[in-house]
């Protein structure tokens, strides 16, 4: 979805330190190359845009002028380039992709900064790790699955009350509260070198149910991913949620689970949202050891 | 819903044990052979002689020596590089767009696993007696020192043994810290951190005992050993009952024959 809602003025943590004292003179014009692509699985090729330099600028400003603009820096009209974002604060988890080569959340990447380790000009591409839908707009459907994958939430429907549930910790919610702050952006299985890409395409006569269904057993033989991995123990870790403490432990150990990890730790490097991710990955290890060897002797 | 276990390959059904077997494999047997080899190895610096006796010690398993070589070093090697190829084959290193040192480590992990094992193949075909066939197996376990040293001598050759010795020794003490994190022993941040030191701490270790032991082999004074190994012999026989092989009259010759050691067939051994 393509939001342009006016100038985007987005207030960071970061903001301050973008007035630049005295520093490089800012240039008139930011240029900008953006990967694009017209449509799933269809080829894809580099635009440039050219956008007036405003100060406090983010990629989404920056998205939404070249919306406004809707020419490329040649003058030719095109079609704006199309992206997803929503909040704006670094919360939602929506607006991933990869700015100068690296992956971010678009609207925290404040174009004065990346001016300053790449004068001059801004890269922009869609994630690489999820299929395209179009320009800078992924389905990152996969890793919603992968959280379906490790049952990621506290068991709690039914038909009576189940009473108030137990109490939790001061120490438990301190531990818990980092990993609960996960949004889902994808951040961590974009920089990870063992989750790879799965892009599984409609065939002309197939339902749409048949193609849910082919896209789900794709998915589901390939890796969790960190923020999975890290839910898990979460939901595992939670009073309530460690009732199907097993079946997360299930989903863990089976193909595609926490064994796919390859200790490259890039995950925790680049998660916005600072996640102990490796404490989770080990975690589970840990757990999957157990359970794993309880398995072979319970059986 | 997901695709029901019983419709999947056994390798996908059985992914983690295999996984973990992997993991366990790289530290016991193999990674635990590495060590007593290159401690074996670094003998050499102590003297011909001790080298000769450490050789000795092991060939003492006599007809044993070829099964326990088989079971734990050779088959457990061929399943941890077989698995360990399949994993390069599924990754898709990144280190150019995320120099993290993590991330340089998870490579540097596959670039060594993939030289030690071209090294070590090289290396068995080279010394091992199985690599006779291949104009190798120059390895003569009744002249270990000497027959080691020549095969190292040339500079290019003791070279290429620091580069696959020091591969090999970064990928088990890089292994030995991912293996922790893989089961579970060390989970915090922190002891991520110290567990990492002990990881330097062993790989500087093996590192100094390997470059050692392909040091000691360029110093080793070849018909000096010759002489050393051939008195052991000598005593090694009549220890068993046998006259030596040469009297004290007719002392053989100090002088090592270019070719390899025709002891292959009577004496299986590396």
């Amino acid at each position: 979805m393509i939001r342009a809602v006016g100038d985007g003025v987005v207030e960071s943590r970061e903001g301050e330190a973008a007035h630049g004292d005295g520093a490089a003179v800012q240039p008139r014009t930011i240029h900008v190359r953006v990967l694009r692509q017209d449509a799933p699985g269809g080829e894809s090729y580099w635009e440039r845009h050219a956008v007036p330099y405003e100060p406090n600028m983010n990629v989404i400003s920056v998205l939404q002028k070249i919306a406004e603009r809707a020419r490329a820096e040649d003058g030719r009209r095109v079609a704006p380039v199309a992206w997803d974002c929503s909040c704006l604060e670094e919360v939602c988890g929506s607006c991933t992709m990869l700015v100068n080569g690296r992956t971010r959340m678009a609207c925290s990447a404040l174009v004065d900064r990346l001016l300053e380790e790449n004068p001059g000009e801004i890269e922009l591409r869609p994630m690489s790790k999820f299929p395209v839908v179009r320009d800078l707009k992924v389905d990152r459907g996969r890793l919603f699955r992968a959280l379906e994958r490790v049952k990621a939430w506290v068991p709690v429907d039914g038909s009576y009350d189940h009473g108030p549930g137990p109490r939790i910790s001061p120490e438990e919610q301190e531990d818990a509260y980092p990993l609960s702050t996960c949004m889902s952006c994808g951040c961590c299985l974009e920089a990870c070198p063992q989750y790879t890409r799965i892009e599984v395409m409609r065939h002309e006569d197939e339902s749409e149910e048949d193609f849910e269904n082919r896209r789900k057993a794709a998915y589901d033989r390939g890796f969790l991913g960190a923020h999975a991995v890290s839910q898990a123990v979460l939901f595992n870790g939670h009073p309530t949620g460690k009732m199907i403490a097993d079946e997360r432990l299930s989903a863990l150990t089976r193909a595609g689970g926490i064994q796919m990890c390859g200790n490259a730790q890039n995950c925790v490097s680049v998660c916005p949202k600072h996640i102990p991710l490796t404490r989770s990955i080990a975690r589970a290890g840990r757990a999957a050891t157990v359970w794993a060897i309880k398995k072979l002797f319970d059986r | 819903m997901s695709v029901p276990d019983s419709e999947q390959s056994f390798l996908t059904r059985h992914q983690f044990l295999i996984y973990r077997l992997f993991s366990l494999s790289g530290l016991i047997p193999v990674g635990a052979f590495l060590v007593v080899h290159l401690a074996t190895n670094a003998s050499v610096l102590a003297g011909a002689g001790t080298f000769q006796s450490r050789v000795d010690m092991i060939h003492a398993l006599g007809p044993l020596l070829v099964p326990i070589e088989w079971a734990f070093i050779f088959l457990p090697m061929l399943f941890h590089a077989s698995v360990g190829f399949a994993i390069i084959a599924g990754g898709l290193p990144n280190v150019g767009s995320y120099p993290y040192v993590g991330n340089v480590r998870y490579t540097l992990q596959r670039a060594t696993g993939m030289i030690a094992f071209a090294f070590i193949i090289w290396h068995v075909i080279q010394l091992h007696w199985m690599g006779a066939a291949l104009g190798g197996g120059r390895f003569d376990p009744h002249h270990a020192t000497s027959s080691a040293a020549l095969a190292l001598r040339p500079v290019g050759v003791s070279l290429v043994y620091a580069v696959g010795v020091l591969s090999a020794v970064f990928h088990f003490a890089n292994g030995l810290w991912t293996l922790g994190i893989t089961w579970g022993l060390w989970t915090s941040p922190a002891a991520m951190r110290r567990a990492s030191w002990v990881s330097v701490a062993v790989g500087l270790l093996l590192g100094a005992a390997g470059l050692g032991a392909v040091a000691g082999m360029q110093r080793v004074d070849i018909e000096q050993a010759r002489v050393i190994e051939n008195r052991m012999d000598d005593v090694k026989r009549m220890l068993e009952g046998q006259t030596p092989a040469t009297g004290p009259a007719v002392r053989r010759p100090a002088v090592v024959p270019a070719t390899p050691v025709s002891a292959a067939g009577t004496h299986p051994g590396r």
